[in-house]
């Protein structure tokens, strides 16, 4: 097997790597952060890791299969920003804060 | 260094830098902009990765629909500096911090653990799809069209309805008055 050089040859563990620090910052985002939006922010952040890993696995599988998939994973982000817009702009409405902190009022 | 080892390991830099800057800051209107130069990022990397129309996609819907969306609630709620943008807590803080650096160590102590396999894998695939990969090259995007309108057109359809419904949904929630919880 001849070496292959960290740097310069550029593979699939690299893409898998990237994908992994981002959806890790993203996830600390989410524990992190108190506001909603920054909150969702950090969602899109994670779903974009995935897809990154989804593409490489396509590219380096020579399969077609994972560029639908992210396409999929697209059209749900989209999706799902515009439903927790929608919820942020009606507890903005109540309390005239988007703190998650408000979120405790949902229930009954 | 060849030039897309460069654009690679650039590439992950901006995307890295923007997306840690995101949770970083403490003015959403600037982690909204970091998020979309992370957008970007992610867009560039995926021509890197031969996947051209998704990278077209990645900048309309990403950067161009959804950014625009959250940069106008954010400008409706005229939110400012937050007085308390993290969660309190020092301990709990810590706590969490830690289990994101132990997820995200075992992941890529795993996969940096099959490095040999995967090499191996990719070599002898690589090499057999390297010819075929650089004479389909410029039709991945019928490629593409084949799968999701051939083998995945019940997931598509499905896909269009769940954005009516959602579409829907959204209007009805902006237009409550808040259930039990209104305020008169």
């Amino acid at each position: 097997m001849p070496e292959t050089n960290l740097i310069t040859d550029i593979g699939l563990n690299h893409y898998l790597v990237l994908s992994v620090v981002l959806f890790s910052l993203g996830m600390a985002g989410v524990l992190l952060r108190r506001n909603l939006i920054v909150l969702l922010m950090c969602i899109e952040l994670m779903l974009n890791a995935v897809n990154i890993s989804f593409v490489a696995f396509s590219k380096f599988n020579g399969k077609i299969d994972g560029q639908v998939m992210v396409f999929f994973v697209m059209t749900i982000a989209a999706a799902e920003a515009a439903v927790g817009l929608a919820l942020a702009v009606s507890i903005f409405k109540r309390f005239k804060e988007v703190n998650i902190r408000f979120f405790e009022h949902l229930k009954g | 260094m060849s030039s897309d080892a460069f654009l690679f390991w650039f590439l992950a830099l901006v995307t890295v830098v923007s997306g840690l800057s995101v949770v970083l800051m403490t003015n959403p209107i600037y982690s909204a902009l970091s998020l979309a130069m992370t957008m970007i990022g992610v867009s560039a990397l995926f021509v890197t990765l031969n996947a051209y129309f998704l990278a077209g996609v990645q900048l309309i819907v990403y950067a161009g629909a959804v950014m625009v969306l959250f940069v106008m609630v954010l400008m409706l709620f005229d939110l400012k500096h937050e007085l308390q943008a993290f969660t309190r807590g020092r301990i709990t803080g810590a706590i969490k911090i830690a289990s994101v650096g132990i997820l995200s160590g075992l992941i890529v102590g795993a996969v940096t653990m099959g490095l040999k396999t995967a090499t191996t894998l990719t070599e002898s695939a690589s090499a057999a799809n390297a010819a075929v990969a650089l004479k389909t090259n410029p039709d991945t995007t019928r490629a593409l069209a084949e799968n999701l309108f051939i083998k995945n057109i019940f997931g598509f359809e499905a896909l269009g309805v769940l954005l009516l419904v959602i579409a829907v949904g959204t209007v009805a929630l902006s237009r409550s008055k808040g259930g039990s919880h209104a305020r008169d």
